[in-house]
């Protein structure tokens, strides 16, 4: 508001008859007073003799209880090339264990009002119940059974790596998230924190990997209970005795390499043809979970860019409107940590965006805070902090993580009073050590084309593709044209796919190659059951070059209808499309480069492709729903066996990518090649070749 | 038939009261009520200002301003610059949200207790000069506009059946609850500054409020900081009472709408009950846990999970009101399922309840569910405080907060027989089909 406004508001408020008193009346926001003790009841400590260490937050305000059971099976002791096991092992815990199936481990639970959960970090796996307290036997008895008596029964497995896979899926299509993989390998190397869930190691997974998993890691050893609310020391251990008395054995000590040492700043570009955005990420490693400089540490990165009033929301949002949510953040694993500041920028923006991200993080480190803004940021921690503990269920998981962590006994305690201590000077010796302004890993996800000559003026570029392999500069030229087809693949066939919403089947697809007198005629009938009806009839040349396209058809009950007549530089015609916002008609006139495909023709041409392992392809594609030519690449990603309702096959796998989703393909690697699998990205719904 | 057995497991829990919460309350000379509860578990302070306020009291041909003003309270006033409130309590660590309902509009900060100060100041300075100008009146208009587009308009179902909850009672006789929160973009069009001066001078004066402290703070210095902030805001005017004649039961009603994001046909059956704080209320919303919430409950036990006629069914009473209230049922048909063949369905579980009634089981089983949230929400201040306002506006008083859940534990199977039949009837109903398609 402007000074102006505010003062005519004001006067407007005191002439209609509201007297503000001086002395009492504050003209601005009021300070924060002296922080009142923490009033946190004291922790009560006992082990059991398998070594199942037991601490009591005792609290008898409401009667309620919170269980949480922490183990060191985290993902760091996933097996190489079946990383996922220690998520799949979290997930199933509550799907079937002792006497209860799925279903009756959830209704058992909620027929209390309760709730029971099982999660895994790097270093933890966590099992949480939560619990009215005269339930405290039934939750002893949930945890006892999920912990010690898991079932991994098989037809849960294949939900779970069902759902699992889609979600993995889905966060590969997202650039931050595939920044963020990038990040974490490039930092730790072959130590295991730089590992993530793949689609691969979660299809390697079996039951067996599962049970020894378990067997090995799900230990009362160097596991910690920790019970927060209406129960006492001697019941608590009365129940943790019988639930978990006989339970025996310590998981194995980890034995893992030292995360590589980094003595200069890396780039890492990850190309994304196409992207009208980059991600930035910056990274180094930190410190191990009880280093003493971890307060001081977290109060420089908040200056950086931990909420509106950060250096950077100021610089890249407010000062040049890059971003409105530059975000740092410190990861605090048992071992060795990571700080981390992220921004998600234009792609023009890309560089400067970046040189001021490195600016601002080295100013951190060389030049003392202002007391108003060290005083705010400490202010905006400490505060945040009692907001997050007000419930057993909170409190409990506070205390299990820090003391999972190995720090002391009074962390929570005295968590606001040190924080509130952390002074100027050690900020920035912190940030010195910890925001490392020479020996950084820049990793930025966008369109290489755009943004890679102007990043090597900042220093070395390596470039990866969105799947990790590496790129040459040459790699980045975009070379689209006709693609060179094959002809003699294009031979007449009807082929029929299933759709699958959620792998039941909800529909078929019906495609047929004829030949005619001027070239190639393609049509094909899809039908999903009430969503979708369409026919497609597309007219090739002899070269198979585009010449015509119509689509009639109802979609969520609309009518829809795609008329297009192509030539070798424009496409002209019309079209009612459904969209997001409802249908929407529009008339087609638009210039195009040679060779340029309309979308629904992709499908039909495949067979027509040269395929091999490493191919890839430059393409033009119009795509008629947006009105638009769009820049797509389609890559092999890679070989393998195939199975679906109509046999199995080996298959090139080749994902294309550039328009609104990314669409998997599954081509047979015999000839005639057959398009037998196709697959959206973060979408339930996928098309496989019928018997 | 694992899953029925599963509902038999259910004992008894030995009832254990959850623990009282302390409050006293008290009236500032200009009518403005508070309430005061100390609770020293964490350093935590919760604010919380209800208005007697909400889509209820607007009239026609001025819907959807109750909740275009509660985005105004956040757009500043004589002290705190546009933006600034969600700002300053971003900067103490702390929580702020707003939020408008049929019958009340509430706003509240969470905060580290040292600034307790910070909160009472923010929510008496727009109590007492909120800024209200064309510029952020236009704003906040286009904003309540995107937040339905972005919203309930592009969520399957969702806006479908929320308008449907508008739609049981007559807009002749109970225009209140005749129309919908976010109320008519043709009347918002039409609405300028003057008209939200008027709604502010009218119910946002102390005597139409309630303000909630709940947390670590000292009774003596809240009192003190109140009289200090508040103490001289003027006394507003007595709102004109709320009239709505939920009259005798018309019949089934049927009505279909499209919804242009389902994919699956839907059906939500609405029923008239009587206010919240009527005897049978108690008895409904057990009632509806036993039918609709979760997994154990009869929609999912037996239209999910064994008849697989259903890939999600619900119920509820979704909106808490002084005057007349709704009693929902919601399910979306499985694939291939017709949207009269899943009513029919529907139709004949809710007449089980009102036939064979439920079991001992059952009834256990809801109130336990109902318990543990009761109990669960005495732990955060901001929950505490928003208990005490519930106990107040809907109940009367404060100390309903402590004997509300008496009435829940008397709850028999017989009075859970007794209301399905008196309320959950076909003469009761309104039934809404929603059909996969269209613009709407």
């Amino acid at each position: 508001m402007s000074r102006v406004l505010r003062l005519a508001v004001l006067a407007g408020c005191v002439a209609s008859g509201a007297p503000l008193s001086a002395q009492e009346y504050p003209a601005t926001a009021p300070g924060p007073t002296p922080l009142t003790p923490a009033n946190l009841p004291p922790l009560q400590e006992a082990m059991l003799a398998n070594g199942l260490r037991l601490i009591l937050i005792e609290s008898h305000e409401q009667p309620l209880l919170s269980l949480v059971l922490t183990l060191p099976a985290g993902t760091v002791y996933d097996p190489a090339g079946k990383e996922g096991v220690a998520e799949m092992v979290a997930g199933l815990l509550t799907r079937g264990a002792g006497d209860r199936s799925a279903d009756e481990l959830n209704a058992a639970i909620e027929n209390v009002g309760g709730s029971l959960s099982a999660s895994t970090g790097p270093d933890f796996l966590t099992i949480q119940a939560d619990v009215l307290s005269t339930e405290a036997a039934l939750a002893f008895e949930l945890v006892g059974d999920v912990t010690l008596r898991p079932a991994f029964a098989l037809g849960e497995l294949e939900v779970l790596r069902r759902q699992a896979t889609a979600d993995l899926q889905n966060e590969l299509s997202e650039p931050a998230a595939v920044g963020a993989r990038v990040l974490a390998l490039g930092l730790y190397g072959t130590h295991p924190y730089g590992r993530r869930a793949t689609p691969q190691g979660i299809s390697a997974i079996a039951r067996t990997d599962l049970l020894s998993f378990h067997a090995a890691h799900v230990r009362p050893g160097g596991s910690l209970l920790v019970i927060a609310g209406d129960l006492t020391l001697p019941r608590a251990k009365q129940l943790a005795e019988s639930t978990f008395g006989k339970w025996a054995g310590t998981a194995p000590a980890p034995l893992f390499p030292k995360p590589p040492v980094h003595t200069r700043t890396e780039t890492i570009l990850v190309h994304r043809p196409g992207a009208p955005r980059s991600i930035i990420l910056i990274g180094n490693l930190t410190f191990t979970s009880t280093d003493t400089t971890y307060l001081a540490t977290l109060v420089a990165s908040h200056l950086l860019a931990g909420g509106k009033d950060s250096r950077l929301a100021r610089s890249l949002g407010h000062q040049h409107r890059w971003a409105d949510n530059p975000e740092s953040s410190i990861t605090r694993p048992r071992g060795e940590g990571a700080f981390e500041v992220s921004a998600d920028v234009p792609t023009e923006a890309t560089d400067s965006a970046l040189h001021e991200i490195l600016l601002q993080r080295r100013r951190i480190g060389t030049e003392p805070v202002p007391a108003p803004e060290l005083e705010a940021a400490r202010n905006a921690l400490a505060g945040s902090f009692p907001l997050g503990i007000q419930t057993v269920s909170q409190l409990a998981a506070a205390v299990a993580e820090a003391r999972a962590l190995g720090l002391p006994a009074t962390d929570l305690r005295m968590y606001r009073s040190r924080l509130s201590a952390v002074s100027a000077l050690q900020v920035v010796k912190a940030a010195r050590r910890s925001l490392r302004a020479d020996s950084n890993l820049i990793v930025v996800v966008g369109d290489g084309s755009r943004i890679y000559a102007a990043l090597t003026h900042l220093g070395p570029v390596r470039l990866v593709s969105t799947e990790g392999n590496p790129l040459t500069p040459a790699d980045l030229v975009v070379r689209k044209g006709p693609v060179d087809l094959d002809l003699s693949q294009l031979q007449p066939r009807t082929d029929s796919l299933i759709v699958l919403l959620q792998g039941r089947a909800a529909g078929t697809e019906v495609t047929k190659l004829e030949k005619t007198a001027m070239g190639y005629r393609y049509i094909d009938e899809s039908r999903i059951t009430g969503f979708v009806q369409q026919t497609t009839e597309i007219d090739l040349d002899a070269r198979a070059a585009m010449r015509r396209v119509t689509q009639t058809g109802k979609m969520q009950g609309q009518d829809t209808r795609i008329e297009l007549a192509y030539d070798d530089r424009r496409v002209t015609g019309s079209a009612r499309v459904m969209s997001p916002q409802g249908p929407k008609a529009f008339a087609v006139d638009t210039l195009i480069p040679p060779g340029t495909l309309d979308d629904n023709a992709v499908q039909a041409l495949l067979p027509a492709f040269r395929w091999s392992a490493s191919a890839r392809w430059e393409l033009w594609v119009f795509s008629s729903g947006e009105n638009r030519v769009e820049q797509m690449t389609l890559v092999v990603t890679g070989v393998g066996k195939v199975s679906v309702p109509a046999g199995e096959f080996e298959c090139y796998q080749a994902e294309l990518s550039g328009g609104t989703q990314r669409v998997a393909f599954y081509v047979t690697t015999a000839k005639p090649h057959r398009l037998v699998r196709i697959a959206i990205a973060g979408a339930p719904i996928e098309f496989v070749a019928a018997k | 038939m694992a899953l029925l057995s599963a509902s038999f497991r259910v004992l008894p829990s030995k009832a254990q009261a959850p623990g009282p919460i302390a409050a006293q309350t008290y009236q500032l000379s200009n009518g403005l009520t508070v309430v005061l509860a100390e609770h020293h578990t964490a350093q935590v302070v919760a604010v919380d200002v209800w208005y007697d306020v909400g889509s209820r009291n607007e009239r026609p041909g001025h819907t959807g301003m109750a909740h275009l003003f509660e985005h105004l309270m956040f757009q500043g006033s004589a002290h705190v610059g546009k933006g600034e409130h969600a700002r300053l309590v971003e900067r103490a660590g702390g929580e702020e949200s707003g939020q408008t309902e049929d019958d009340i509009t509430r706003f509240h900060e969470t905060l580290p207790s040292n600034q307790l100060n910070l909160g009472l100041w923010l929510e008496a300075d727009r109590m007492r000069s909120l800024a209200i100008t064309d510029t952020t009146f236009g704003e906040q208009r286009e904003a309540v506009k995107e937040e339905r587009r972005l919203g309930l308009d592009n969520q399957a179902y969702t806006g479908a059946f929320l308008d449907g909850l508008y739609a049981v009672y007559d807009s002749a006789t109970c225009f209140g609850y005749a129309h919908t929160i976010v109320g008519s973009m043709a009347d918002l069009d039409l609405a300028g500054t003057a008209e939200a001066a008027d709604f502010f001078r009218r119910y946002y004066a102390p005597s139409n409020a309630r303000l909630v402290v709940v947390g670590d703070f000292d009774t003596v210095e809240a009192k003190r900081l109140i009289a200090a902030y508040f103490g001289d805001i003027p006394r507003g005017e007595v709102p004109a009472p709320i009239v709505c004649a939920s009259d005798s039961a018309p019949g089934t009603r049927r009505k279909a709408v499209t919804d242009r994001l389902a994919a699956l046909p839907a059906i939500a059956r609405y029923y008239r009950i009587p206010g919240h704080d009527q005897a049978d209320t108690p008895a409904l919303e057990l009632l509806s846990i036993i039918l609709g919430q979760g997994q154990d409950s009869r929609l999912a036990r037996r239209l999910g999970h064994e008849a697989r006629v259903t890939v999600s069914a619900q119920s509820g009473i979704f909106t808490t009101r002084r005057g007349p209230q709704v009693f929902g049922v919601f399910a979306v048909a499985s694939r291939g399922v017709t949207a009269d063949s899943l009513d029919a369905l529907l139709a004949a579980e809710i007449a089980r309840a009102a036939g064979e009634g439920a079991t001992e089981a059952e009834l256990t089983r809801a109130r336990n569910i109902h318990r543990a949230s009761v109990v669960t929400d005495r732990q955060r201040a901001y929950d505490i405080a928003e208990s005490l306002q519930h106990a107040a506006t809907f109940h009367g008083s404060i100390e309903a907060v402590n004997t509300g859940l008496g009435r829940y534990e008397s709850v028999t199977v017989e009075d859970l027989r007794r209301v399905a039949q008196r309320y959950l009837s076909a003469e009761n109903v309104l039934v809404l089909t929603v059909l996969p398609g269209g613009t709407s």
